[in-house]
């Protein structure tokens, strides 16, 4: 099997894609409005011509080196290239000032190699040992796990938990449409041919992910973004890389453990990382001044949580992340079914994407440290060129999936929805969350209760479906709770 | 915010009702498997709940941490007419051919948006035009060629 992985992965043509995703990831990264999901939506329809290994890890990628990328326009422009690299801007915009963006670049580059590397580790030693707890799941625990992950919409609804729930059961809803897979009716298809098979994933992601950031850059698309900033001495000093070796590999472990929890992203990791890193420190009156902490554990717990993402989503089918969320679709498109049996039917897969996840780590340091004038460069690339061109590639990639205009009417529909959700502060993630795990509950919900004849005391009869039960309540009750003892002792 | 609150939980809780009553005409359970409607009908419920509860917290806001929502300024003025363009690009796409029509649709988005010369416009619209139909077209075997022309 290793020699199997080893071929696959350490081919020319493999590797060159992988190089080719990070590199395109970081420009894409790099450029602000331009996310990592949006990034990763765009350039999905290019696999569904290629095989799965070349076609997951131009994916992957594409993935690690937006998440890098992002702060490239954080520490020169004080734009976060991508919302995971909102905290880097605190400390990484003050080098700028004093004239040493490049010093900041180059830590940004090794802690994002060093948080990337943990998670790929822990992705490595973790996955195989859940996919076979996962085995001993059947319908009721399914249905509960789908249920963990749905209550994660508790913490990424942003302001509003009312209007995180509405959007996430928008998603649960847009999940009905089609033959119900269970009896054959057909639900909310009114009489429409497109329908029948249900609503395609991928158009839906590109609409609200990539469409509607490309909306909202029309905003701003007569105020150019200026480069002014020289890059020299890109490698990190000895005292830096004190810094960084003592701090990007807790972030990056802190990256990992958030990126494992579904629907928690990049940038929830980068500011719990420099959160703990100002917490721990001996001098955290120092954070948001350009000290290279500041900077070394928000790029270390970014990009800690690719790898980690990446664990729900093949270890069990739940996402982790928005950007893994796609790479389920990526996964279906290529006729693949994320999950345990995974690990045990497309062995050679799963182990080439974790060697893989490897290699775009170490291309995104050698090319951070080596090509980072060019990539400064990138930030140049007017608005007023890229965003018509997005438009194109939106509608080219939904079309692309099932050669259906169907599907690019659906793309656009969504791209406008999800500009006025975002304009209405509510959060669109919590709908790609609904759309997957909602037939992910109902299936395995009637399912087991097919298995029990209709008894309920199916879904409370293992010791892991009591698992997720008590993991659910926490999720939900736990935020109020924890408000309450803090009122409390503030009183 | 207060009035875009106010409109999300009305358009929510509309939306809901409509899926409760398609929903109610599903065939029902059978030995205490749900039917098709019975899932439908349980999510609806879920946002007309919190439909509801947004209104009453909208309801309750104090006036002084409302915020306003721009949908009327020049910007926005720019992204309505963006997806209109948008909307009849994709109407006319299959009827007129990819090449030709994303190649005007490119040239005047870039037009507006910027002030370079239009020469300039039409090569870096039909470059990347042509770019996109070869790669989809021929590398990646998606059948991009339909409509009168190309």
């Amino acid at each position: 099997m290793l020699l199997e992985v080893l071929t696959a992965v350490f081919n020319l043509q493999i590797t060159l894609f992988i190089i080719l995703g990070v590199f395109t990831g970081i420009c894409i990264g790099s450029l602000p409005g331009l996310t990592a999901t949006m990034g990763v939506a765009l350039v999905l329809p290019l696999t569904f011509g290629m095989d799965a290994i070349p076609g997951i890890l131009l994916l992957i990628g594409v993935y690690v080196g937006a998440i890098y990328g992002g702060s490239i326009s954080a520490i020169l422009l004080r734009t976060p290239g991508t919302p995971a690299a909102a905290a880097t801007v605190l400390d990484g915009y003050e080098f700028s000032k004093r004239g040493e963006s490049g010093r900041a670049l180059g830590i940004s580059t090794v802690s994002s190699f060093i948080g990337g590397v943990v998670s790929v580790i822990a992705l490595w030693l973790i996955s195989p040992q859940l996919a076979k707890l996962a085995l001993r799941f059947s319908a009721p625990e399914f249905f509960l796990l789908a249920v963990f992950g749905l209550s994660i919409i508790a913490s990424i609804s942003g302001n509003s938990l009312a209007k995180g729930v509405l959007c996430g059961a928008l998603g649960i809803s847009l999940s009905f449409i089609g033959i119900d897979s269970i009896t054959g009716y057909p639900r909310f298809v009114f009489n429409n041919v497109n329908l029948l098979s249900g609503m395609s994933f991928i158009p839906v992601m590109i609409g609200l992910f990539a469409m509607s950031q490309a909306f909202t850059t029309i905003e701003t698309i007569f105020t150019p973004d200026q480069v002014t900033q020289k890059i020299t001495k890109v490698w990190p000093t000895r005292s830096d890389w004190k810094v960084i070796l003592r701090q990007a590999p807790i972030s990056g472990v802190i990256g990992t453990f958030i990126g494992i929890v579904p629907g928690a992203g990049a940038e929830i990791g980068a500011f719990v990382s420099y959160g703990q890193a100002k917490r721990t420190s001996r001098y955290p009156e120092l954070f948001g001044t350009g000290i290279p902490d500041g900077i070394s554990a928000p790029e270390a717990g970014n990009n800690g949580v690719t790898g980690g993402a990446l664990i729900p989503m093949l270890t069990m089918g739940v996402p982790g992340d928005a950007v893994a969320a796609i790479l389920i679709g990526a996964l279906t498109v290529q006729g693949l079914q994320p999950g345990p049996l995974l690990f045990t039917e497309h062995t050679t897969l799963v182990y080439s994407i974790f060697l893989g996840m490897f290699i775009a780590n170490i291309a995104m340091l050698v090319l951070g440290l080596s090509s980072l004038k060019l990539f400064v460069k990138v930030l140049s690339v007017p608005k007023s060129i890229l965003t018509p061109m997005i438009f194109v590639l939106c509608v080219v990639g939904s079309y692309a999936i099932n050669t259906n205009f169907f599907d690019v009417g659906v793309m656009l529909v969504f791209g406008v929805l999800g500009y006025f959700m975002q304009k209405a502060d509510i959060s669109v993630s919590p709908a790609v969350l609904g759309l997957i795990l909602g037939p992910m509950a109902e299936s395995n919900f009637r399912r087991a209760l097919l298995m029990s004849e209709g008894s309920y005391s199916i879904f409370f009869d293992s010791p892991i479906a009591w698992i997720f039960v008590i993991l659910t309540l926490f999720t939900l009750l736990g935020p109020t709770i924890g408000e309450q003892i803090k009122k409390r002792r503030q009183a | 915010m207060k009035k875009a609150n106010f409109i999300v939980s009305g358009l929510f809780a509309a939306f809901a009702l409509v899926v409760i009553f398609i929903a109610k005409g599903y065939p029902p359970s059978n030995h205490g498997v749900p039917g098709p409607g019975m899932f439908p009908i349980l999510i609806a419920s879920l946002i007309l709940i919190s439909s509801v509860i947004l209104f009453i917290f909208t309801l309750r806001m104090p006036q002084r941490t409302d915020d306003t929502i721009d949908l009327k300024s020049r910007s926005i003025i720019n992204v309505y007419v963006t997806m209109a363009g948008l909307i009849l690009y994709i109407a006319v796409l299959p009827l007129i051919g990819f090449v030709t029509s994303t190649s005007i649709m490119l040239i005047l988005y870039m037009k507006w948006f910027s002030k370079r010369p239009l020469w300039k416009c039409v090569l870096i619209s039909v470059l990347f035009t042509v770019g996109i139909f070869l790669l989809f077209g021929n590398v990646l075997n998606v059948p991009i060629r339909f409509g009168l022309l190309i």
